[in-house]
């Protein structure tokens, strides 16, 4: 009996423990169930927040392309402004220095024989300076350069160069013969070699030489000029290449405070001209040699008319000498032949201005200018009051 | 700012400035190369004559073949007086001329001198 009551209580224990089993596990399945449920809810919404995220930051990337859009826009129109006032100014004074040149042409020819001749060539000198500046500062804000109309020697195109440097007496040139080049080149030329001169000149030590040589390299003519200065660094040289090829043109704001537009404007007018100009090499002092290539289309071998200044003169002289023959005293001295050439001490244009030597303290016009005959013919008399005389004249 | 359409600026100045032409040299005493003053080469000169600048041949030239006046080269190479004087004396230097000056000038009498012995004589005996 009483064994009947334990198994009875076992099977109401076991039967309780199995309903109880049941529902946990019932229970159990169901949180898994909402947990499954929740985690889907979750993940769902992570991904889209996920995508929210990315398309908030694409958006982001948008405001700050469309941004910087607008800062390199506006930075342009800054440089472009910048640019269009300085290049009004720039030519303005570029016009002026060259009408100042001009006048100052004109002033040292009217006052050639007077001491303020040496004054007047300092100025000339402080203004050729001057000019050079307003070029380079016109060119790099995109004006023309000045242009000149007629062919010109290299050498003398590397001395109009060594005009507008400070230290000009510090270059020496070697005088290359019937080397011309053609008058679309003599500025340009004359500007590039004449910032590499300054270039060289402020990078090399006081007295230092600097050495101009040109060669002919196949069909380029290379112009190269030589410092005593130090070389360049390897960066040095690559930044100073990327600028002389004209690529990289630095903005007008970048220059800085105290403004260095030798290269780039260098760079700027050897591409518009289309010659070329490497500052690589080594001088043979140790510093650095600048070369200025010119290709064929920009020079020829024939002589140039010289300057003005120098046909009349010695084509009067060879001629005169010429037609006279070997005449000539017993005393070494040239005869004068019958006046036909009259007018041989005294420029043809008389009054003019020009070259007429004139000494104010004598008396004014021909009498001055017979007085000049006058006293050539008696310095030639001077020791030789000779029986040939009366040939002569 | 005016801006003119982008004509090319023409640069008509002399291309070699006269202080190059010069090398920088100031000009020479008064007294020296003078207009009368007569040059003419040294003898065996040519050599060294190749190394001188255009404008100093150019006067080399000139002179070659005999005296000529410093006025008389001013006028030929159609160069400055001044311009003349310096090339000279810098030729004279490297021993390639022989100049031959001119006659001494009478001394020029002081005009203020003169003026003023006039004016004591006017005030002493009266004009």
């Amino acid at each position: 009996m009483s064994q009947d009551a334990l198994i009875w209580c076992l099977v109401a224990i076991a039967v309780t423990a199995v309903a109880a089993v049941v529902a946990l596990t019932l229970r159990n399945s169901a949180l898994g169930a909402k947990k499954r449920e929740a985690e889907a809810a979750l993940t769902q919404r992570l991904r889209y927040t996920e995508g929210e995220l990315g398309r908030m930051q694409g958006e982001l990337q948008r405001v700050r392309d469309e941004q910087d859009g607008v800062i390199g826009e506006a930075e342009q129109a800054a440089e472009e402004s910048t640019k269009a006032v300085l290049k009004g100014a720039a030519r303005f004074l570029q016009s002026l220095a060259a009408e100042q040149t001009a006048l100052l042409d004109e002033i040292q020819r009217k006052y050639g024989g007077h001491s303020v001749l040496t004054d007047l060539m300092d100025v000339n000198h402080a203004n050729a300076q001057m000019a050079r500046k307003a070029q380079g500062i016109a060119v790099m804000c995109g004006a023309p350069l000045g242009r000149r109309s007629q062919p010109a020697s290299v050498y003398d195109v590397v001395r109009s160069a060594q005009s507008q440097i400070r230290n000009f007496h510090r270059v020496e040139i070697m005088q290359p013969s019937g080397i011309a080049l053609k008058a679309s080149a003599v500025a340009p030329v004359a500007l590039a070699v004449a910032e590499l001169l300054d270039n060289a000149a402020s990078f090399s030590q006081a007295e230092a030489p600097i050495e101009v040589t040109f060669q002919r390299v196949q069909k380029n003519l290379c112009i190269i000029i030589d410092d005593a200065g130090v070389s360049m660094s390897d960066e040095d040289r690559q930044a100073a290449t990327a600028l002389l090829s004209g690529d990289e043109l630095p903005r007008l704001s970048q220059l800085g405070t105290q403004p260095k537009f030798g290269f780039p404007v260098v760079g700027l007018i050897a591409r518009q001209y289309g010659f070329k100009v490497d500052v690589t090499g080594v001088s043979r002092y140790g510093g650095v040699r600048a070369v200025v290539l010119l290709p064929e289309e920009l020079w020829t071998m024939e002589e140039t008319s010289p300057p003005a200044s120098e046909v009349p003169v010695s084509s009067i002289r060879r001629v005169e000498g010429r037609e006279q023959g070997s005449a000539r005293t017993v005393h070494g001295l040239p005869k004068r032949g019958a006046r036909k050439s009259p007018i041989a001490s005294v420029p043809s244009d008389g009054g003019g201005t020009a070259s007429a030597p004139r000494r104010p303290a004598q008396g004014s016009g021909g009498g001055g200018l017979g007085a000049f005959q006058r006293g050539t013919l008696t310095g030639r008399d001077l020791d030789a009051p000779t029986p040939e005389g009366s040939e002569g004249a | 700012m005016h801006d003119e359409p982008d004509s090319e600026l023409e640069l008509t100045s002399a291309l070699v400035p006269l202080f190059v032409i010069a090398k920088g040299r100031a000009l020479p005493a008064d007294h020296e190369y003078e207009h009368t003053t007569l040059v003419t080469a040294q003898e065996g000169t040519e050599a060294a004559a190749r190394t001188l600048s255009p404008e100093a041949r150019a006067v080399m030239d000139l002179i070659t073949d005999g005296f000529l006046s410093v006025a008389e080269i001013s006028g030929y190479t159609r160069l400055p007086l001044g311009i003349v004087r310096i090339l000279l004396a810098q030729m004279a230097e490297d021993g390639l001329l022989y100049v031959r000056n001119p006659a001494p000038r009478a001394e020029r009498v002081d005009r203020e001198l003169l003026t003023a012995v006039l004016d004591g004589l006017k005030t002493r005996f009266g004009a």
